[in-house]
C-alpha cells in the first residue's frame, strides 16, 4: 500500500515552492491554506441539518 | 462556629464558582438557534482533534521511539498523532477566522478571545517540539533549521531545539499542560458568557 501511494506521490525531490514577490511558500502549505479557505466558505454557505425547521418551529412558538 | 464556617476558603471558592458558573450554565441542555451553523462546529472539532492528539501521544510516550519507528502498529499511532495535529491546526485556524469575522470579543468576551489566541500561540511550539522529538533525519533537519531562527531572536540559550531531552520534556509535559489548561479556561469562559451571537442580534 505504501509503495502504491509512493508511486502516486513522488516525494524524492526538493519541495515545489510558490514564489510571488516577497511571498515564498511551499506548494503543500499553499494547498492547505486553500483548503482552509474552502472549508471556511463552505461552513458559512452550507445549511446546517435541521436549522431551518428549528428556526421555523421557534417562530411558530413565538407567534402563538 | 458559623463565623469560622463563613470565613472558610473552601466555602468562598465554592460560592464564587457557583455564582460564576451555575450548573445550568456549565452543562447547558440547549443552545441558541443561531448556533445551528457549520461555522460554530470548528471549536468543538478542535477539541475533538486535541483529544485524539493527547490519547495517541500518551500511547507513543508509553511505548517509546523504537516502537514508533520500527513496528507497524507504532507507525500507525505515529501517523494518527501527526495527522491529528494537522487536523487540529486546520480546524483551529478556521475557528479563529470565524470568530474574528464575528468579532467574538463582543459582549464582555475579551477573555474568551484572548485565551483562544494564546492557545493558538502556545500550540505552535507544542507542535514544533514534537517535530524535533521524532528522533529521525526529519527531526534533525527541522531542529538545525529552527535553531538559527531561535538564536537570531536570542532564545536559543534557554530553548535549545537540538537538545532532545529538553524538547521532549517540553513536548510531553510542559506545553501540553499549558494547552489543556488554556483550552479548559477558554471553554469555561464560553460557558460563562455564552456563544457569541451574530452581529445583527448583538446590536439589539
Amino acid at each position: 500500500m505504501i509503495h502504491v501511494l509512493g508511486a502516486i506521490f513522488n516525494l524524492s525531490h526538493p519541495a515545489h515552492v510558490v514564489h510571488w514577490h516577497f511571498i515564498k511558500l511551499p506548494l503543500a502549505n499553499v494547498i492547505v491554506i486553500g483548503l482552509m479557505l474552502v472549508a471556511f466558505a463552505v461552513a458559512i454557505a452550507l445549511p446546517f441539518p435541521g436549522a431551518a425547521s428549528r428556526a421555523a418551529a421557534r417562530r411558530g412558538g413565538d407567534s402563538s | 462556629m458559623s463565623g469560622s464556617r463563613s470565613s472558610s476558603w473552601t466555602i468562598k471558592v465554592r460560592e464564587k464558582a457557583i455564582e460564576a458558573l451555575p450548573p445550568e450554565k456549565l452543562l447547558p441542555d440547549g443552545q441558541p438557534t443561531y448556533v445551528a451553523s457549520w461555522i460554530y462546529m470548528f471549536g468543538v472539532a478542535s477539541i475533538a482533534a486535541l483529544v485524539v492528539i493527547i490519547t495517541s501521544g500518551t500511547i507513543l510516550a508509553l511505548k517509546g521511539p523504537a516502537w514508533w519507528h520500527y513496528t507497524g502498529i507504532g507507525h500507525f499511532f505515529n501517523s494518527i498523532h501527526m495527522w491529528a495535529v494537522e487536523l487540529f491546526f486546520f480546524v483551529m485556524v478556521v475557528h479563529l477566522w470565524g470568530k474574528y469575522w464575528m468579532s467574538a470579543w463582543r459582549g464582555g468576551r475579551a477573555r474568551v478571545w484572548i485565551t483562544g489566541a494564546i492557545t493558538f500561540l502556545v500550540a505552535v511550539p507544542t507542535a514544533l517540539t514534537g517535530y524535533v522529538s521524532q528522533q529521525n533525519f526529519d527531526a534533525q533537519w527541522i531542529s538545525t533549521q529552527a535553531k538559527d531562527g531561535l538564536n537570531s531572536v536570542g532564545v536559543g540559550a534557554f530553548f535549545n531545539v537540538t537538545n532532545f531531552g529538553q524538547m521532549y520534556s517540553y513536548h510531553v509535559l510542559l506545553l501540553p499542560i499549558a494547552v489543556v489548561a488554556l483550552v479548559s479556561a477558554h471553554v469555561l469562559l464560553v460557558r460563562r458568557h455564552g456563544v457569541v451571537p451574530p452581529i445583527e442580534l448583538g446590536k439589539r
